[in-house]
C-alpha cells in the first residue's frame, strides 16, 4: 500500500485544538503523511496544502457552529484549483446547536463532501471507511 | 513607547484612540463621558462588582450561563429566559467577531435572518452597535458581562462598556494562546493594556467595571498551578492599568480535593502577590468553570457532570460557577437546555455552600503544593522579564516557563503533558522546560507511576489521550478499554 498524504484542519476562525491534535498522532500512527494546518484554516489554505503536498484526501474539522457558513463551496473551490478527485471529509459539531445528525449529514453530502462524522465517530471507523475510499480512489485510477 | 507592564499614559491612551474606533462604523457611536453618566444612572442590581461583592459577602455562589445568538431580539429574549435562575448574565461574542472579521460577522447577521435562527456562536456586537448592546443593557434585569475569546477585543470593550455592560472576560494571555494560531504575545498583551486602561478610566470616572481573565485556557488537562500563574499574571497587569474589580478564574479539573486546593489556593496566592507587588484596594473574587472538556451525548449524564461541576464550585466556596448545559456535546445550547443547567446547578450549589469549613484542613497539602508550584514559576517568570511581568510573560512563554497543554497558538511550547493520577488529579507526566523543583518533580512522577502500575502499562501519550475523553466516555480517569 502506498503512503497517502492527508491534509488536516479546522477551518475557519475555529480555534478548537485538542481534537486536531489528536488527530494529527491517531492519522500518523496510522500510517499516513499527515500535514496538519491546525486551527483557524482557510478553505484557499487548505487548498494550497494538498495541491503542494499531493494529498488524496482533505479531512476538514469545525466544532463551533459555524461550520455551515465555512464548509460551504469547499468542493467547487477544489474542482476550480485542478483538484477533481481529492476526497473531502467533514467532522464536528457542524452547525449551531443540537441537530439531527442525518439531516446534516444530507446537507454536508449536498454541499459535495464524501463523508459526514460527528463528534462521537470512533477513529478507528474513520480510519476504515479512509483506508476503503483512498483504495476505491487508486483503483478509479 | 516600550513594552512594559505600566500605565498607559493618557496622551497615548488618546493617540491610539482614534484607529481603534475606526476599525468599524459602529466605533464613532462610542462617547465616554455618556458611556459614565449612563453608568452612574444604573440601578444596582445591574451592576456586576455589587453583585460579586454581595455573593462573596452572603456566601453565596453566583450562577452565570453562557448565552449569545446572532440577532438582537432573539438574543434579549434569550437572556431574559435565563434571568429567571441565573444571578448575572452573559452576552457570548461569536467567533468572527473574535478575529475581527466583523465583515464575516455582516454575512452570519444576515444569513441568520434569512435562515430564522442564528448561524453564529454568539452576539456580534460590534456589528450590532451600541444602540443594540444599551438596550441588551436596558431590557435584562441582572449584571450582563461580556464573554468572548478575543486577543484584539479593544473596539469591542470600547463599544460594550459604554454601552452599560460592567463586567469583561479576557486577559493577554488567556485569550491569545488557547484562542488563536499566530497572533504575538506582547501584541495580545499590549491591546489588553488598552482595554484594562479604559477600564481604569471608567474606575477614575467613578464606574467599577469588573475584570475577569479566562481561567480555563485550552481547558484541557490544565494543571491548576499553570492557571494560577497565568491569572495572577494577568491581574498584575490589570491592576497596573486601574483595573479594581478583578474575578480569577479556574476550570474544573475533575478530583474534589485538587479543586477545592484549587479555589483556595488562587485566592490566597492573588492576594500574596497584588500585596508583594504594591497594590492594595482592590476587590477580588473567584469564578469556578463547570467540566470544560468533552461531555457525555447522553444528557442525564450530561447533568451529573454539571451537579458535580456545581457542587465543587459550592463546596470550594467560590463566588461565581459558569454553567455548562445538557447540550454540552452537540454544541451551542437552545434557551430551555441552558435554562435547565443552571436549574441543576442552582439546587446543588445551595444545598453545599454552607458545608465549606470542614473540606478545608483536609485539602491542605495540596493546597501548599500548588502554592509552592506556582511560586516557583512566578519567580522564575519576574526573573525572565528582569522584574518586569509584561516582558516576562512573553519571555516565559517563549523559553516554555509558561505553557499551556493543548493550546493552538504557535507562541505556546506545548511540551508540559499533563496526565491524571490513580484518583483523577492532573499531574505531570512530561515537565518540558517548567522550572519545577527536584521534590515537586519527584511527587508528579510518584504519583504517575502509582497509576501506571494500577493500570499495568507504562505512562504514555495514550494515556494522556484517554484522560481526554474519559469525561465524556462515564469516567474520571481514563482506563485502558
Amino acid at each position: 500500500m502506498s503512503t497517502h498524504t492527508i491534509v488536516l484542519g479546522v477551518i475557519g476562525a475555529d480555534c478548537h485544538a485538542v481534537g486536531n491534535k489528536i488527530l494529527e498522532a491517531f492519522f500518523t500512527r496510522a500510517g499516513y503523511r499527515v500535514v496538519n494546518l491546525g486551527v483557524m484554516v482557510s478553505q484557499d489554505e487548505f487548498i494550497d496544502a494538498a495541491i503542494e503536498t499531493g494529498a488524496a484526501a482533505i479531512l476538514v474539522s469545525s466544532l463551533y457552529g459555524h461550520g455551515e457558513i465555512d464548509c460551504a463551496g469547499l468542493r467547487d473551490r477544489c474542482l476550480e484549483r485542478g483538484l477533481d478527485r481529492i476526497l473531502l471529509y467533514v467532522g464536528g459539531n457542524l452547525v449551531v446547536g443540537k441537530a439531527d445528525l442525518a439531516a446534516t449529514r444530507e446537507k454536508f453530502l449536498a454541499m459535495g463532501y464524501d463523508r459526514v462524522f460527528p463528534p462521537s465517530v470512533e477513529l478507528d471507523e474513520v480510519a476504515v471507511l479512509l483506508r476503503q475510499d483512498l483504495a476505491a480512489k487508486d483503483e478509479g485510477r | 513607547m516600550d513594552f512594559e507592564n505600566k500605565r498607559i499614559p493618557d496622551e497615548r491612551f488618546d493617540a491610539l484612540r482614534p484607529e481603534v474606533l475606526g476599525a468599524w462604523p459602529t466605533g464613532r457611536e462610542v462617547d465616554f463621558d455618556e458611556g459614565v453618566a449612563f453608568h452612574h444612572a444604573l440601578p444596582e442590581d445591574k451592576r456586576f462588582p455589587v453583585a460579586l461583592d454581595r455573593a462573596d459577602a452572603e456566601r453565596r455562589v453566583l450562577l452565570q450561563p453562557r448565552a449569545g445568538v446572532a440577532l438582537l431580539e432573539e438574543h434579549i429574549a434569550l437572556l431574559q429566559l435565563l434571568a429567571q435562575e441565573a444571578d448575572v448574565l452573559p452576552t457570548t461574542i461569536d467567533a468572527y467577531t473574535r478575529q475581527n472579521r466583523y465583515e464575516e460577522a455582516q454575512k452570519g447577521i444576515d444569513k441568520s435572518r434569512q435562515a430564522g435562527h442564528s448561524l453564529l456562536n454568539g452576539f456580534p456586537a460590534v456589528n450590532h452597535g451600541l444602540g443594540a448592546c444599551r438596550e441588551i443593557i436596558e431590557r435584562v434585569p441582572k449584571p450582563v458581562q461580556v464573554r468572548h475569546g478575543t486577543p484584539d477585543a479593544r473596539l469591542l470593550a470600547e463599544l460594550t462598556l459604554a454601552a452599560g455592560f460592567t463586567s469583561y472576560e479576557g486577559g493577554g494571555i488567556s485569550y491569545n494562546i488557547p484562542y488563536t494560531k499566530k497572533v504575538p504575545l506582547q501584541k495580545s498583551i499590549e491591546d489588553w493594556q488598552y482595554v484594562d486602561r479604559l477600564v481604569g478610566r471608567y474606575e477614575a470616572a467613578g464606574v467599577r467595571i469588573n475584570r475577569e481573565p479566562f481561567g480555563p485556557l485550552s481547558g484541557t488537562l490544565v494543571p491548576p498551578f499553570m492557571s494560577h500563574a497565568i491569572a495572577i499574571i494577568e491581574g498584575l497587569l490589570a491592576l497596573e492599568q486601574g483595573v479594581r474589580s478583578l474575578t480569577l478564574g479556574y476550570g474544573q479539573a475533575g478530583n474534589l480535593m485538587q479543586d477545592v486546593a484549587a479555589i483556595h489556593s488562587l485566592r490566597q496566592l492573588a492576594r500574596q502577590w497584588f500585596e508583594a507587588e504594591g497594590y492594595g484596594d482592590y476587590q477580588l473574587s473567584t469564578v469556578f468553570h463547570q467540566w470544560m472538556g468533552g461531555f457525555p451525548e447522553n444528557e442525564s449524564k450530561a447533568f451529573a457532570v454539571i451537579t458535580w461541576g456545581g457542587a465543587v464550585a459550592a463546596l470550594a466556596g467560590a463566588t461565581k460557577v459558569i454553567v455548562k448545559t445538557p447540550h454540552e456535546a452537540s454544541g451551542i445550547p437552545t434557551g430551555e437546555a441552558n435554562l435547565q443547567g443552571v436549574m441543576a446547578t442552582s439546587q446543588i450549589t445551595s444545598m453545599l455552600v454552607d458545608q465549606q469549613a470542614s473540606l478545608v484542613a483536609l485539602v491542605q497539602p495540596e493546597i501548599e503544593r500548588i502554592k509552592r508550584e506556582v511560586n516557583t514559576v512566578l519567580r522564575a517568570v519576574k526573573t525572565a522579564g528582569e522584574g518586569d511581568w509584561a516582558k516576562g510573560a512573553v519571555r516565559a512563554f517563549a523559553a516554555g516557563i509558561l505553557d499551556v497543554p493543548f493550546a493552538p497558538s504557535v507562541h505556546n511550547k506545548g511540551k508540559l503533558l499533563p496526565v491524571r493520577d490513580n484518583e483523577g488529579a492532573i499531574r505531570l507526566f512530561d515537565f518540558g522546560a517548567v522550572p519545577l523543583d527536584m521534590d515537586t518533580r519527584a511527587f508528579h512522577a510518584a504519583k504517575v507511576k502509582e497509576r501506571a502500575i494500577a493500570e499495568g502499562r507504562e505512562p504514555c501519550f495514550q494515556m494522556v489521550i484517554d484522560d481526554i475523553y474519559s469525561i465524556s466516555k462515564g469516567r474520571l480517569v481514563g482506563r485502558p478499554r
